[in-house]
């Protein structure tokens, strides 16, 4: 899964983008309104979490400028004034969650995930499809026969976005966008060797390969 | 306090009235001086020709030469009349015919004028006068009847009040209109400060007289000055608030390190810590932005700012869906400031959404107060908690998520709008809170 994450606090940013990492998602910071706007209109990201107080340009016109032109990535809200009257507008403008400073990491993650499931149309609790069931904090899988494997972290990333997706055709570009930061290097040979890895975990069948189309997850 | 256009109003009806008054007295007293003036010099003209027309004899016997004599004199009880005597003898016009009167000698160069009951109950102006002739002092009087001449002065008088009192009347009504016109600039300004009462304008647009219009531009000057102090705080109170919420944010991770991993005591202390200043800091900035009573220029739209917070409470409460009603008393408009509505109806609100089953019930209605009246269908809180509920961090249930800010909060605004909040049982089933704020009209 991938996430913009704007933040303008030279601290947090950073932090938080690395807490975000950890947690499996890859996570670009953009700093100021005008460059998240255009990222977010340009990559293809699966989540934004969007400060309010943003130099160049407020988060609150930036979310607007995406909702008008029909970019509807899931937008989380950070904001440190919490009054209701942002709130109403925070959701107005078309956020999908808000959470106020100070929060803990693990509360945003919550949300994240959250807000992730509920854009995929599967409802709350942990995420559960075709037998297999992951725990996001613990980044671990648990198959139907009662074994758990441990992942790494881009078996992880890959996982989850597969069952996020489940019964859909997912090109190989596709994952890498989804699966890497911006500015990472992307190979997608790379891609293969970490589905095959991820095929030996949870069983060569959940994941199936289309010739010249990329991979599909789950009952076909 | 008394109004200035019935004050100008009273003081020009008197010095008006006053002034006709004196003028009429005037005009009245100078035709009655001026007849009688008149009147005199004809009879002493009169009496100088009866004078003349006057043959003494030697014996002390006296004629009148009637061809002199005005033919007035002739006519019987033409109103015109005369006794001229000497020593010895009197005579008297013949328009006196059978009537008689008898008048005093007067010694020569006296005047005497008076007026008495003649003939036929005429009222007779007369004058006496006393002579010297042909070494015989005589007496000559002459009367006019001034009846008619008083009935023609009365007549006169009468019109005269009259045109005064139309005069009078028509002067007051102009004045009035004056007054009302001068004073129409200031009826302006009341009505533009009754609306900013209302909040439907910001600034006071009426143009008013020089003496006024200082007075207009001050309070612009101090509604703008007060606008934007109250921007500028609740501006620095707010990126205090970012700024020390980010912080906090940062402390918050910093005790989420790696290293920190095995420490859980201090993690835990931190986290607490952390927490408790982020509460000290929403309780006390929302505290310190409250605008206590209403500043003029703001109304509220209730229905429309209600409807707006239910359907981000449902998108909050995605899960549990509340079903939010709401009734409102058709027309009813808060006075206050909206961000404060929000803030207390929001977080009443949440209150409810998350203690509810799928209920929550929103009333506003008024009577000497404003009233809103926000109901659940959830559990409810027993009697002994009713009582906890604002005190800050208090929370009645510690397995749902929550600061216990809320109500705290809600308690700060309805007691810096001088209202009062109740608690009780709702029918439904839940708490049923009552927020009554006092209208300010």
């Amino acid at each position: 899964m991938r996430i913009l994450l704007v933040e303008d606090d030279v601290q947090m940013g950073p932090t938080l983008q690395n807490a975000l990492s950890q947690a499996g998602y890859a996570v670009d910071l953009s700093v100021d309104g005008i460059d998240a706007e255009a990222l977010g209109d340009i990559e293809p990201y699966d989540l934004i979490v969007l400060d309010l107080g943003l130099p160049k340009r407020s988060g609150m016109e930036v979310l607007q400028n995406w909702r008008s032109r029909d970019n509807h990535v899931p937008v989380v809200i950070l904001t440190a004034r919490g009054s209701w009257e942002e709130k109403v507008q925070g959701f107005k403008a078309g956020a999908d969650d808000y959470v106020a400073k100070p929060f803990q990491t693990e509360e945003l993650l919550a949300r994240i995930s959250a807000v992730l499931k509920r854009s995929s149309g599967i409802s709350g609790g942990p995420l559960q499809v075709a037998g297999l069931q992951l725990d996001e904090d613990a980044q671990s899988v648990q198959l139907s026969n009662g074994t758990q494997f441990t992942l790494t972290g881009t078996e992880f990333r890959l996982l989850r976005y597969f069952m996020l997706h489940p019964g859909q055709v997912i090109s190989k570009s596709r994952l890498t966008e989804h699966v890497y930061e911006y500015d990472s290097d992307r190979d997608s040979n790379v891609i293969e060797v970490y589905v095959n890895r991820l095929r030996q975990k949870v069983g060569t069948d959940l994941i199936q390969t289309r010739r010249g189309q990329g991979y599909i997850f789950g009952s076909a | 306090m008394i109004s200035l256009k019935r004050r100008l109003s009273l003081g020009l009806t008197f010095t008006l009235s006053l002034l006709i008054l004196l003028q009429w007295a005037l005009i009245t007293l100078v035709i009655e001086r001026v007849t009688e003036t008149q009147l005199l010099e004809r009879l002493e003209s009169e009496s100088e020709g009866l004078l003349a027309s006057i043959e003494i004899y030697p014996d002390g016997s006296f004629d009148l030469n009637s061809l002199r004599l005005s033919s007035l004199y002739q006519r019987p009880f033409s109103g015109h009349y005369f006794v001229v005597c000497t020593e010895q003898s009197c005579k008297q016009s013949r328009s006196l015919w059978d009537e008689s009167i008898n008048i005093e000698q007067l010694p020569s160069g006296r005047k005497l004028q008076s007026s008495m009951v003649g003939p036929n109950d005429e009222r007779l102006f007369t004058l006496h006068r006393g002579y010297f002739k042909q070494d015989h002092s005589l007496t000559i009087m002459v009367a006019q009847n001034i009846s008619e001449l008083h009935e023609d002065i009365f007549q006169f008088q009468m019109l005269y009040s009259l045109v005064s009192a139309i005069g009078l009347a028509l002067l007051l009504f102009i004045q009035w209109l004056i007054v009302g016109k001068a004073l129409q600039p200031l009826q302006n300004i009341q009505k533009q400060l009754s609306r900013l009462r209302k909040g439907e304008t910001a600034k006071i647009d009426a143009q008013g007289p020089a003496e006024i219009q200082p007075m207009i531009e001050e309070l612009n000057r101090l509604l703008n000055t007060m606008t934007r102090k109250t921007q500028r705080s609740r501006a620095a109170l707010g990126n205090l608030a970012h700024a020390l919420k980010t912080r906090l944010t940062l402390l918050n991770q910093t005790a989420e390190h790696a290293s920190l991993k095995n420490l859980p005591e201090i993690q835990a202390s931190l986290n607490q810590v952390s927490r408790d200043m982020g509460q000290v800091i929403e309780r006390e900035l929302k505290r310190a932005r409250l605008l206590g009573s209403p500043m003029p220029g703001q109304k509220v739209e209730l229905e429309h700012e209600i409807a707006e917070l239910s359907r981000t409470l449902q998108l909050l409460y995605r899960e549990k869906s509340p079903i939010i009603d709401w009734e409102i008393e058709p027309g009813l408009l808060f006075f206050g400031d909206r961000e404060d509505l929000l803030e207390m109806l929001g977080n009443l609100l949440e209150n409810a959404c998350k203690w509810c089953r799928k209920r929550v019930y929103i009333s506003v209605y008024q009577n000497q107060n404003c009233c809103f009246v926000v109901e659940d269908d959830g559990i409810g809180c027993v009697e002994s908690e009713l009582s906890q509920l604002v005190q800050r961090g208090f929370r009645a249930d510690e397995s749902v998520p929550g600061s216990g800010l809320g109500l705290a909060i809600v308690a700060d605004i309805v007691e810096s709008y001088s209202g009062e909040m109740l608690f009780s049982r709702s029918s439904m089933g839940g708490l049923k809170v009552e927020v009554r704020l006092p209208l300010i009209i």
